[in-house]
């Protein structure tokens, strides 16, 4: 008798939730990472490109380069990101907003999300600076500039996932729900959402992730666990699709960034750091992550190129 | 108890309470909402209804007008029910909520108190046989044919009498023998105390004092000790005491008291703090009785292991650190006037037996207590106290486990906590339309604080009224002012300060909600781990038993609503009270308990859960109100769903009257 792979197959799906105002959808899945002859995948993973409304200034040399004709000008480099590194999705990190740097008023900062989202036709992803207290207000903001857009706005966190909630569930936007690495806390998250009036359809969680050297398996065996509750126990407040923020914190890791001469042995520090962010996106993209946050041109080419082998 | 029926209008609703019950806890026992803030002392005059049929009879009225005296007007708080009464809630005292909404009805509100019927059932072994016995003895005089000396003498008297051999004569009584027996013309009484192994004879008195005899049964907690006084003719409490452990002020956990043993006095000092609560609560006792102090025989002690330790001047300090090891779990009868509690002469201490350095005597107390040890039926016992510990099992096995509490649900560390004692908030229920609070205390006095049941309320209605959120988080953007921001964060008043006994706001903080709810999800995270450790899940549970020192009226349905214990249902769920101290009661009237206890105590399985990885998952998910799997508590989120229409459904009915 022909071996036959044993299947676990369940009723139970990660929700599909519309991103944008097309028809671009993330989730869907029955099944865990690539599963593929266990249930369907009917969406593939994502990858939004990270743009920073602000010119970033400490970014290592190996991906600052290639980036530097748009650096300074966020609409030029979603556009860019879109028609030329094959963009699925843009995240927006209104770091301008700051308090601990230029701290400019939401007000100012939404106009730039709004000039993002109208200059491309792919879904948009705006993040405020991660300040509590100011994030309340600048996406608030970008709620109201944004609206009729559907775009996702976060990090909402424990501490100000009301004010953020409350935008997006009167501007009609899909909420971001950070929690710091834990399964328990992210569910909480959603269930405060949730009873905030928020759809849970429109949810997409953020657990935090760590790089490659930096937590990765962490974010790897909480999203691991996150997908099992969805999937096999049926949980409804872990059915929502996961989101790797890659991009930053691959190029936070030392060994991303430091410069060849201060570390020869570590080999080229043009291929070094875009290794450390495909890497480090692969891994998350087998623990589950629907929505890659990912920053170098080649790192994104490349993880396309496994997404397709893996989705087949 | 004669019964009367209550019927509360415009709500329609009617109960049955005993004739002689106050008025406001009727009420509150129909879930009837009626404004009160002084704790019904009736100070404050909001509780105002009117009797529209049948008989109360009203302790004061100041706050009332002759006028409203004459339209039927009383104070529900100082209004005791004399018969059927038809009472009518007027709408300033509803303030404004819309009698339409109805609420469900209360689910059992005091929970299920075992009564001395089920301690019958449940501890057959039960008798009225205590460890130490007054013999009154009428000697012969000595001659010199009859020339036995007068230790042999007693002895030989107390085998003519009463059957006892090899009693061993205690040295300090052989000292007092020659003097006191001639001066008492041979007419003595002797006190024998079986050890178990032996008999001995640990004091002799004049003439016949054998019909005064008494005991003590003290639970010598981390946070509070209690200490009971026993006849041991009846087996009745005549009188019973308790207080916070002066320890306290040498650390409020045990680690921290454990650390300051290490100290050069230290373990002298804790060891003397501890007696000196222990010896202020014997006064106390023995005051109210006009017992003699000379009537107590023994005591028995039940504690957490380090507490027995402190007590005994045991060096604690291989409790704290890895493999754990305590002195010793078994504990033999002891002089009491060895650690200073110096009551009388000859008078034997016995501590009851531990399990592990983190299951102490005071778990073992409450399982002996409990009957679970007798029982077919699987039974969870929790011990709801500084530590809660938990037992698991039946009369084949028992498993157990101890999880950090903290001292939150017995008032520590809670801004206004307090002791279920006079003026204590006990109960509370808020509405959701207002938020304003009915209140009742300890004794139906101004209120000076809240103990355990009423924290419990508390959270439980702050919850169900949305001004906590799932995390313990207040709302202070409610528009009343009842919430506001306070030193550390939001606060909700329970009472203001002019109503208070204490001329302040008596208030509920977010930091106290932190504090109780890490108390109830270490307690509830403890209960998973045991029972996934013997593979088991609530649902198998057959009966889950409650103890700890709230106060009288721990409502059930309030603990549950705030994720303390499982969704399982109210009618699994019994309270037992103060299990420690009940078990030392027992133990102290029937030396065959005594011997049941070191039997439990060499039954029951450690379950370490420092060493257990699942805790601190499980610990942070019950973080949370009621927990972050809210399909484990589906009665919750249908109270939580009617909750929240019946506040809209107040809201709109507010905006338009």
């Amino acid at each position: 008798m022909a071996f036959e792979v044993p299947k676990e197959t369940t009723d139970s799906r990660i929700r599909e939730v519309v991103l944008g105002t097309g028809d671009v959808k993330v989730g869907g899945e029955n099944v865990l990472p690539f599963y593929l002859w266990e249930g369907e995948m009917p969406k593939r993973p994502l990858i939004a490109v990270e743009i920073y409304d602000d010119s970033p200034s400490d970014w290592a040399e190996a991906v600052a380069g290639p980036l530097s004709e748009v650096l300074s000008d966020p609409v030029a480099w979603a556009k860019k990101a879109q028609a030329e590194w094959g963009a699925d999705l843009i995240l927006l990190r209104l770091k301008s907003t700051d308090p601990k740097g230029d701290d400019k008023p939401g007000v100012e900062a939404a106009k730039t999300a709004a000039a993002v989202a109208e200059a491309v036709t792919i879904p948009v992803i705006v993040y405020g600076s991660e300040d509590v207290e100011k994030d309340g207000e600048v996406l608030k903001a970008v709620a109201t500039a944004c609206e009729g857009k559907n775009v996702v706005m976060g990090p909402a966190k424990e501490d100000n996932y009301k004010t953020i909630g409350a935008a997006a569930l009167g501007y009609n936007q899909t909420v971001a729900a950070k929690s710091p690495i834990d399964v328990n806390l992210a569910k909480q998250l959603n269930i405060l959402l949730s009873n905030l009036g928020v759809d849970v359809g429109k949810i997409i969680v953020d657990p935090t992730t760590g790089a490659l050297g930096y937590g990765l398996e962490y974010t790897y065996s909480i999203m691991e666990r996150f997908k099992i509750a969805a999937l096999r126990q049926d949980d409804s407040m872990t059915q929502m699709p996961l989101l790797a923020d890659v991009g930053t914190e691959a190029w936070k890791a030392k060994e991303a960034k430091a410069p060849a001469a201060d570390e020869p042995q570590w080999g080229d520090e043009m291929k070094r750091g875009v290794l450390w962010e495909i890497l480090t996106a692969t891994s998350l993209l087998i623990a589950g992550a629907d929505v890659i946050i990912m920053r170098h041109p080649e790192a994104i080419k490349t993880v396309r190129k496994v997404i397709d082998s893996l989705k087949g | 108890m004669e019964k009367v029926r209550v019927c509360f209008y415009p709500e329609n609703r009617c109960i049955e309470v005993d004739k002689g019950e106050n008025l406001l806890r009727a009420a509150m026992q129909a879930d009837v909402h009626i404004n009160a803030s002084c704790g019904g002392e009736g100070y404050c005059g909001k509780c105002r209804v009117i009797i529209e049929k049948g008989e109360v009879t009203q302790k004061l009225a100041v706050k009332l007008s002759q006028e409203e005296v004459k339209r039927g007007y009383v104070l529900a708080c100082s209004s005791t029910i004399e018969s059927d009464v038809d009472v009518r809630v007027p709408i300033e005292t509803q303030l404004g909520d819309k009698s339409a909404l109805t609420r469900r009805p209360p689910i059992p509100l005091q929970g299920y108190t075992l009564t001395a019927k089920d301690w019958a059932e449940r501890l057959p072994q039960w008798e009225l046989n205590p460890p130490t016995t007054k013999f009154h003895l009428v000697l012969d005089k000595p001659t010199l044919e009859d020339n036995l000396s007068d230790a042999e003498r007693i002895k030989r008297e107390l085998s003519r009498l009463a059957g006892l051999k090899d009693v061993v004569i205690d040295y300090p009584m052989l000292q007092a023998l020659p003097g006191l027996i001639r001066a008492a013309s041979f007419d003595v009484t002797v006190t024998v105390l079986d050890r178990g192994q032996e008999l001995r004879a640990v004091r002799i008195e004049k003439g016949d004092t054998s019909p005064r005899q008494a005991a003590l049964a003290v639970d010598l907690g981390t946070t509070t000790v209690s200490v009971q006084l026993i006849d041991l003719q009846t087996g009745a409490v005549t009188a019973e005491a308790s207080d916070y452990n002066g320890q306290i002020s040498y650390g409020e956990d045990i680690i921290t008291r454990i650390i300051y043993t290490t100290r050069s006095t230290g373990l002298a000092k804790l060891q003397s703090a501890a007696v000196g609560t222990i010896w202020n609560l014997i006064q106390q006792v023995v005051e109210q009785t006009s017992t003699e102090f000379c009537s107590i025989t023994h005591l028995v002690v039940s504690g957490n292991t380090t507490m027995v330790h402190l007590l005994l001047g045991l060096d604690p300090r291989y409790i704290r650190v890895d493999p754990y090891i305590p002195v010793a779990q078994f504990f033999p009868w002891i002089k009491a006037s060895n650690i200073g509690i110096r009551i009388a002469s000859g008078v034997y201490l016995r501590c009851t037996p531990c399990v592990a350095s983190y299951v102490g005597g005071d778990i073992v107390a409450g399982v002996l207590a409990s009957g679970m040890f007798n029982s077919e039926k699987i039974t969870l016992y929790i011990d709801i106290g500084t530590n809660g510990e938990i037992a698991l099992g039946n009369k084949d096995w028992l498993m157990t486990c101890s999880c950090s509490a903290g001292p939150a649900f017995e008032g520590a560390g809670v801004k206004h906590g307090m002791r279920a004692t006079r003026g204590a908030i006990e109960q509370v229920r808020i509405n959701e339309v207002t938020h304003e609070p009915m209140i009742i205390t300890v004794g139906n006095r101004r209120p000076v604080g809240i103990c355990g049941s009423g924290l419990i309320d508390t959270l439980a209605e702050l919850f169900l009224t949305g001004i906590m959120d799932e995390r313990g988080k207040i709302n202070t953007d409610l528009g009343t002012a009842r919430v506001r921001k306070g030193d550390v964060g939001g606060e909700y008043v329970l009472a203001w300060a002019d109503e208070s006994g204490t001329n302040r706001d008596i208030v509920i903080t977010d930091v106290d909600i932190d504090n109780l709810m890490r108390a109830k999800a270490a307690i509830y995270a403890g209960i998973n781990i045991l029972l996934e450790e013997v593979g088991m899940d609530i649902t198998m549970v057959e009966e889950i038993l409650i103890a700890g020192a709230f106060g009288r009226y721990l409502e059930i349905d309030k603990a549950i609503i705030i994720g303390l214990l499982p969704d399982v249902g109210t009618e699994k769920i019994k309270f037992v009270g103060n299990g420690s101290l009940l078990g030392s009661y027992l133990m102290a009237l029937s030396k065959n308990l005594i011997e049941e206890a070191d039997r439990i105590a060499n039954m029951m399985t450690y379950l370490e859960l420092s060493t257990s990885p699942k805790f601190m998952d499980q610990y942070v998910s019950a973080l949370f109100f009621p927990h972050t799997e809210i399909q484990m508590f589906p009665t919750v989120m249908e109270r939580l769903a009617e909750a929240r229409e019946r506040a809209k459904l107040g809201a709109a009915g507010g905006e338009t009257a």
